[in-house]
């Protein structure tokens, strides 16, 4: 808190003196010790996620996995139009929840697409809650590469393994 | 038993031994070298000034059988520990008759022929083995001189015969340098075993190698405290990718942090109170954090709409390197603690510089970088000038980690076909696959000797 207090102090002193509030541009002040509101604990809840097809073959045409380009997490049409399916069924199946993986091909370090398969876990998400579906019933996991779906090294193989998969429950 | 300044390491290692190793000057013949602290390579010179040494098989002077190639196995230790330093040059045992090498004290040693291939230090050993344990004698001579260096008396279980090799290597880097070596310290890296990874421990030079975990899960990116004690990693043991701290030393590990989203990339702090860390606490984008280990609170330290993960600390823990999309692709940025000001490091070199991990000397920062469809190790100053690539064209090469003296590194690469781990000096020089067997292995991070 004390850092947080001075960081204000230098901050709102540099301001003074610029005649500008300019500063926090630059140096957005952190939010020191925001252990609460933003960051939950993790919790997956009670219960496996288990894959649609497994539960019912005919789930498998509704929760199809959705594809990414290369380091970019921003969805295509043809993911859209998977989610609106995906969203329509979670309307008609209430009490249902959903987990969103979230994968990337083997290129690039591990540490950067396990982010980067959360932040593609976390589009399908947002854009589910859009579609009116409470953000209460949508987990998201990244497993970044360690999951491929084709373990192969090609472009074909890569274009299959950036993904976002389903699992309900 | 005589007491010695090297003692204090072997209590040091009494931690992860399970048999204590003793150690014991050769007083009869270290009086000579008491007086003399001359430091005979300067280690900042360039390699090229590298010391010619023979290191011939030990002899075995007990009444026992070696029982498994010890004699021509701990000179091949100590030699491979000096060879890779790069500060020596090893000279072929086998370019001599046997019996021109079978002298092991001053009046014994045929310093002529020692002088004809070229030598100008020469160790000597002998040893004894009795049930399951191993004593040793080595010694270290100046040729040139025909000069008594040092020596030492060692005892410890077979299975330590290693071990007492590293220590004296290290006896014998510290002697000519002024400088400690590194030869008595590990790497922690993951190993794949059908869907799982597993974190591993081995010694710097693959020795020894010993499961850590049995998660029977995911675990991923090991960082090893200052101390050389704990090893904190991610695993996906209870289904998140949650943070998680192990005692080395074996025993427990316990689940430090497990907030919504990733709980990734750790690393400790100088001081190792803290370890930064990536998490993504706001619809999956991911923030660099700092979590106190004592008290479990957490600070934020970036805060941008783009991908911000991999955080290493500069040595005096004043600052951040960590990658950053910001700009577009992965860059290395970092950011004064103080003030929050951050700045981008790789700039022009590649679209996929990730990676970072910051020398112990605190003057470069190494990192993995893609360049032409291949990713190397590349070094480079905090501020981003004297670039340097370390590693070229040998597949993939990645997931750089500083030794503790800051003089080397160890990364994966997958060259083999396999990914394995590997060592290397700073330079690039010296390239080390020290890992064996089936299962990709990678995320190698260097720990330091328990205790320091």
């Amino acid at each position: 808190m004390q850092q947080t207090a001075k960081t204000l102090l230098v901050c709102l002193f540099i301001a003074a003196l610029m005649g500008s509030v300019a500063c926090s541009k630059k140096n957005p002040p952190p939010a020191a010790l925001d252990t609460n509101a933003e960051l939950q604990n993790a919790d997956l809840g009670a219960g496996e996620f288990r894959s649609p097809a497994d539960i019912d073959p005919a789930l498998a045409a509704i929760f199809k996995n959705i594809l990414f380009n290369y380091d970019e997490f921003s969805l295509t049409p043809q993911a859209r139009a998977i989610l609106d399916g995906i969203a329509g069924w979670l309307k008609n199946n209430p009490a249902k929840l959903v987990l969103i993986e979230g994968h990337c091909d083997e290129r690039g370090t591990n540490e950067y697409n396990l982010a980067l398969g959360d932040r593609r876990a976390n589009s399908a998400k947002t854009y589910l809650t859009q579609l009116g579906i409470d953000g209460a019933r949508i987990y998201t996991i990244s497993y970044g590469e360690e999951r491929p779906l084709d373990p192969g090294h090609s472009e074909a193989a890569w274009v299959k393994n950036r993904r976002g998969e389903f699992k309900i429950k | 038993m005589h007491m010695h300044p090297s003692q204090r390491r072997t209590s040091r290692t009494r931690a992860r031994c399970a048999a204590a190793l003793t150690a014991a000057v050769l007083t009869a013949l270290s009086l000579a070298s008491a007086a003399s602290a001359k430091v005979y390579i300067d280690i900042n010179a360039p390699s090229s000034m590298s010391v010619p040494i023979i290191i011939p098989p030990f002899q075995n002077t007990g009444s026992e059988p070696d029982p498994g190639k010890l004699a021509a196995g701990m000179a091949a230790v100590i030699s491979a520990d000096l060879e890779f330093s790069g500060l020596f040059r090893i000279i072929d045992p086998k370019l001599l008759n046997a019996e021109l090498l079978r002298g092991v004290t001053s009046n014994e040693i045929k310093w002529d022929s020692l002088s004809v291939v070229g030598a100008e230090a020469v160790v000597t050993g002998v040893f004894a083995v009795s049930a399951n344990r191993v004593s040793v004698e080595l010694r270290l001579f100046d040729a040139v001189q025909g000069r008594f260096i040092m020596g030492k008396k060692y005892s410890g279980t077979l299975n330590e015969h290693r071990l007492i090799c590293h220590r004296f290597a290290n006896e014998i880097f510290k002697e000519l340098t002024g400088a400690p070596g590194i030869f008595e310290t590990g790497i922690v890296f993951v190993m794949q075993a059908g869907g799982n990874k597993e974190l591993y421990y081995c010694d710097y030079d693959g020795g020894n190698p010993r499961r850590l975990t049995t998660f029977n899960s995911l675990s991923l990116s090991p960082s090893v405290s200052p101390d050389g004690a704990r090893v904190a990693f991610t695993s996906y043991r209870d289904g998140n990718p949650d943070l998680y701290v192990m005692n080395l030393a074996g025993g427990r590990s316990e689940k430090i942090c497990n907030k919504k989203g990733i709980n990734i990339s750790p690393d400790w702090s100088p001081d190792g109170r803290k370890i930064a860390l990536t998490l993504s606490p706001k619809d999956g984008n991911s923030e660099i954090f700092t979590l106190d280990v004592q008290r479990r609170t957490l600070e934020r330290i970036t805060n941008h709409w783009a991908t911000d993960v991999s955080p290493s600390w500069s040595p005096d823990g004043r600052s951040m390197a960590f990658v950053s999309s910001r700009s577009g692709s992965p860059q290395i940025f970092m950011q004064t603690l103080a003030d929050r000001s951050e700045r981008r490091v790789t700039f022009g070199r590649g679209s996929y510089n990730t990676s970072p991990s910051w020398s112990p000397r605190g003057d470069r920062i190494a990192y993995a970088g893609l360049i032409d469809g291949s990713f190397n190790i590349h070094t480079i100053a905090p501020d981003g000038s004297q670039y340097r690539q370390i590693t070229a064209g040998q597949g993939n090469n990645e997931d750089p980690s500083w030794s503790p003296d800051g003089r080397y590194i160890t990364f994966s690469s997958n060259r083999t076909g396999r990914k394995e781990i590997y060592i290397m000096r700073a330079d690039g020089t010296g390239q080390k696959k020290i890992t064996i067997g089936s299962g990709d292995k990678t995320d190698p991070a260097w720990a330091p000797l328990p205790g320091n």
